[in-house]
């Protein structure tokens, strides 16, 4: 016995570090970890409580109360199915507070930019979408005053 | 005596071995026989998935700016969630793909259009991976993937190891450079646990996105997986991608 | 968001080749993560160099059997360095000990980590050294050293033989599950990368082998200049029965590293999957200097003849003890440059199979150069104040080679 005393110290030393490791772990680890699997479930919550920017197309009823005339003029047209914050950006402040953060309005002179990026006549489009060259077709012209564009005609 | 009562323990016990082995290999055959691995979302609900459907993406790269708004993902061109690649094939056989800032700001036109034999666009987000690589490999249990299907990074667990990054096939992460952990699609989890699409599907000008619950037979992801011939990405690899496409070039990776 | 990384990123933006996805234009893993690769295998290698003497009773290595555990213990020290300064959250390190995902490689590293340094290699080291320490704590003139041992002694002063004889049987069994232990400490490291199905340069079930011969290469090149250097200091000779053993084991891993890694690149070659366009391009172009030149000519074929020259024409023992240091200083070398090779060669190219990115290595910050340098050197520190401690050699006028 007397010849394997210094084992037993360093056992003793062993059992004590793995000890205190097992309570700091106790008391560190997330209360929520392995609730839902190996991970924290509480970040499930977390993430979900998340702000969202964008109102979606559920709410656009909502902009159509205040913006009555864009909203009708949308409804019927080829642009029907496109949200309004696509062109606009994010609303949901907006919509929450009206009087708050305004809507983006393209400007002027990036108005025929803004629409081409979508209707800019592009070998790798989908061939039955309505395109333009921009070049041929009235260059000078803001594609608005012929194409209204929450009821634009072809 | 002795011997006998050996031999005959020998025997029994050799016996016993074989209708053993016999019978488990018979119940392994039977097994293998009737192979079928039900996809979760037969028993969990909702469980999410995502469609896209290239033969509509006009490559606006809507979707990719208003994931950056909606998730506060940097705006440098070097950290997307989602982003859209285009796809030149030419008759000689030439492929060149492209993504410039994700798609965000517009694609340069292309040198010789009269070459071409195809073009198309590509939007690339989390695949969703029933057998998420990057779930694997996490050290701390930082990525996870929910009950619903949907694969997750905790940002306030994660140790910025980068491992996940790694592991992603589809390149689908990235080091958030402010918050310092791993971050990706989530799929907008926080706007699909309130009713809402996601982001890019609510911006998508054409309908080239959906997300829906796979669970809900009548959802639109379901019966766009129901109605096309879809594919996924790098299926060799064996992720299982919750993420299907419409119309994909065997040139996409 | 840092300046200085949107700068970083944009330049080498303008220096991708084709297309890459774009999340790949910053790489992740940076020279750190290649240094704990390094580092590991030489704690691997010179532990297993250590535990052919033990439990295989070659008494030509005896020299070198003490200084190889210290070398190990060293290195072993720093070895989660590297990883730690890498972290996005340092700070959350320990999440990896108390909430392990036991699907994730990179997870039992503290684990195999614990169990090598404290079961194995602290535990080996102590019971060799514990008939000195106890010694030490009585003879040495230093007060504080000599309370310092006491410690080390852990408050007993029993060396009777009976005591000494039941620590060398442990010591050969801790060394019997050490062997394993090392093995499996640096096996799982190439596992880290082996088992990435996402990154054809690194997923191969040959990696974690691959990784562990050259590890025993480098574990066996480090000791044998330790033992050279560590001699030339002390002026005294070198014994050159050792230096002929090690340079034997020395070319056995060696040949065995490089077999493998030929074997994988054969393989992948004949199979010529998808990947195979894209990855020979990387060899041939942006790996050729640090692959074929440093890691294969430079860091194995050379060292190789220089082994085979020494071990079979038996030239002088001059010609033999340059041509061994000089294989020794080659093939670590080479060693780093096979670590660094997978490593950022597994982030040079896309996993869309269409392009290359490029690296750019800062000289300043946590993940530089200067950083990588202090790690690099850190463990020679570590190592001389171990052998400061605990002198691996036998004291003045005692014959060498003699314990108990």
């Amino acid at each position: 016995m007397k010849d394997i005393r210094h084992l037993t110290h360093v056992l003793a030393a062993f059992v004590l570090v793995t000890g205190a490791f097992l309570v700091i772990r106790s008391l560190v680890k997330p209360h929520s970890y392995g609730e839902l699997g190996r991970y924290r479930a509480d970040a499930v919550d977390e993430i979900k409580a998340l702000p969202f920017r964008y109102a979606g197309k559920a709410a656009q009823p909502r902009c159509g109360a205040c913006h009555k005339e864009q909203f009708q003029a949308k409804k019927g047209s080829s642009h029907r199915n496109i949200g309004c914050e696509t062109c606009h950006g994010a609303l949901a402040a907006h919509a929450e507070k009206p009087a708050g953060p305004k809507p983006r309005k393209p400007a002027e002179s990036e108005v025929v930019a803004f629409c081409l990026r979508c209707h800019a006549k592009d070998p790798s489009k989908p061939p039955r979408f309505p395109t333009v060259d921009p070049r041929g077709h009235n260059p000078d012209t803001p594609c608005a005053s012929c194409h209204p564009p929450h009821a634009p005609k072809l | 005596m002795r011997t006998l009562s050996r031999r005959l323990f020998l025997k029994v016990s050799a016996s016993a071995a074989a209708t053993l082995a016999l019978s488990k290999l018979s119940t392994a055959l039977a097994w293998a026989e009737g192979f079928y691995r039900e996809p979760p979302w037969k028993r969990k609900k909702p469980y999410w998935g995502f469609g896209v459907d290239i033969e509509k993406c006009i490559g606006c790269g809507r979707c990719a700016d208003a994931c950056k708004t909606e998730n506060d993902v940097p705006r440098e061109p070097f950290f997307f969630r989602t982003w859209v690649e285009r796809y030149a094939v030419y008759k000689d056989g030439q492929v060149d793909v492209d993504s410039p800032n994700g798609g965000i700001d517009g694609y340069p036109a292309l040198q010789d259009p009269s070459a071409l034999a195809k073009s198309f666009f590509v939007p690339k987000l989390c695949n969703g991976c029933e057998n998420s690589p990057c779930v694997q490999v996490c050290p701390v249990g930082a990525t996870f993937k929910t009950e619903d299907g949907v694969v997750l990074v905790d940002k306030e667990y994660c140790i910025g190891c980068r491992y996940c990054i790694q592991a992603c096939p589809y390149g689908t992460r990235y080091f958030h450079p402010v918050l310092k952990v791993a971050d990706k699609c989530s799929m907008c989890y926080h706007r699909l646990k309130r009713g809402l699409d996601t982001a890019c599907v609510e911006v998508c000008p054409t309908g080239a996105r959906l997300c829906g619950d796979l669970s809900d037979p009548g959802s639109g992801i379901s019966k766009f997986r129901e109605n096309n011939k879809v594919q996924a990405l790098k299926v060799h690899m064996g992720t299982e991608p919750k993420l299907v496409y419409k119309g994909m070039d065997k040139e996409v990776r | 968001m840092d300046a200085s990384l949107s700068h970083a990123l944009h330049e080498v933006l303008g220096k991708v080749v084709g297309f890459i996805y774009p999340n790949e234009i910053e790489l992740q893993w940076s020279i750190l993560i290649v240094l704990y690769p390094y580092i590991t295998g030489l704690v691997a290698g010179a532990f297993i160099l250590a535990s052919l003497e033990r439990v295989f009773n070659v008494a030509a290595v005896k020299p070198t059997y003490r200084l190889a555990l210290l070398t190990a213990l060293a290195f072993l020290i720093v070895a989660p360095l590297p990883l730690n300064l890498h972290l996005g959250h340092p700070e959350r390190a320990f999440n990896i000990l108390f909430t392990p995902n036991p699907s994730s490689a990179m997870a039992m590293f503290g684990f195999v980590y614990l169990w090598y340094l404290m079961a194995v290699l602290l535990l080996e080291v102590w019971l060799d050294y514990r008939k000195d320490i106890v010694g030490w704590s009585k003879s040495d003139p230093n007060p504080v050293k000599r309370f310092l041992y006491r410690i080390g002694s852990f408050g007993v002063d029993n060396v009777s033989p009976r005591s000494l004889e039941i620590d060398d049987k442990l010591g050969r069994a801790i060394t019997l599950i050490g062997l394993p232990s090392a093995v499996l400490l640096h096996g799982y490291v190439g596992f880290i990368f082996g088992s990435i199905k996402a990154n054809p340069w690194w997923s191969t079930p040959l990696m974690p082998v691959i990784f562990l011969f050259s590890a025993m290469a480098s574990g066996i090149a480090a000791v044998l200049l330790l033992y050279m250097v560590t001699s030339a200091l002390r002026r005294r000779p070198v014994s050159m029965d050792c230096l002929d053993t090690i340079g034997k084991y020395f070319l056995t891993a060696l040949i065995l590293a490089f077999s493998l890694e030929m074997l994988e690149t054969l393989q992948k070659t004949y199979e010529a999957e998808e990947h195979f366009d894209i990855l020979s391009l990387m060899v041939e172009g942006r790996l050729y200097v640090s692959m074929v030149l440093v890691q294969v000519v430079l860091g194995a074929l050379t060292p190789m003849a220089l082994l085979s020259w020494a071990l079979a024409l038996r030239p002088s023992e001059g010609v033999r003890k340059a041509f061994y240091a000089a294989s020794a200083v080659l093939s670590l070398i080479g060693i780093f440059a096979m670590r660094w090779n997978v490593v950022m060669g597994g982030q040079l190219f896309s996993k869309s199979l269409r392009g290359f990115t490029t690296f750019k290595i800062e000289l300043v910050g946590r993940e530089g150069l200067l950083a990588a340098g202090v790690v690099l050197l850190l463990p020679f520190l570590i190592l001389a104040v171990l052998l400061y401690f605990l002198p691996p050699w036998e004291p003045e006028g005692s014959p060498a080679g003699s314990k108990d």
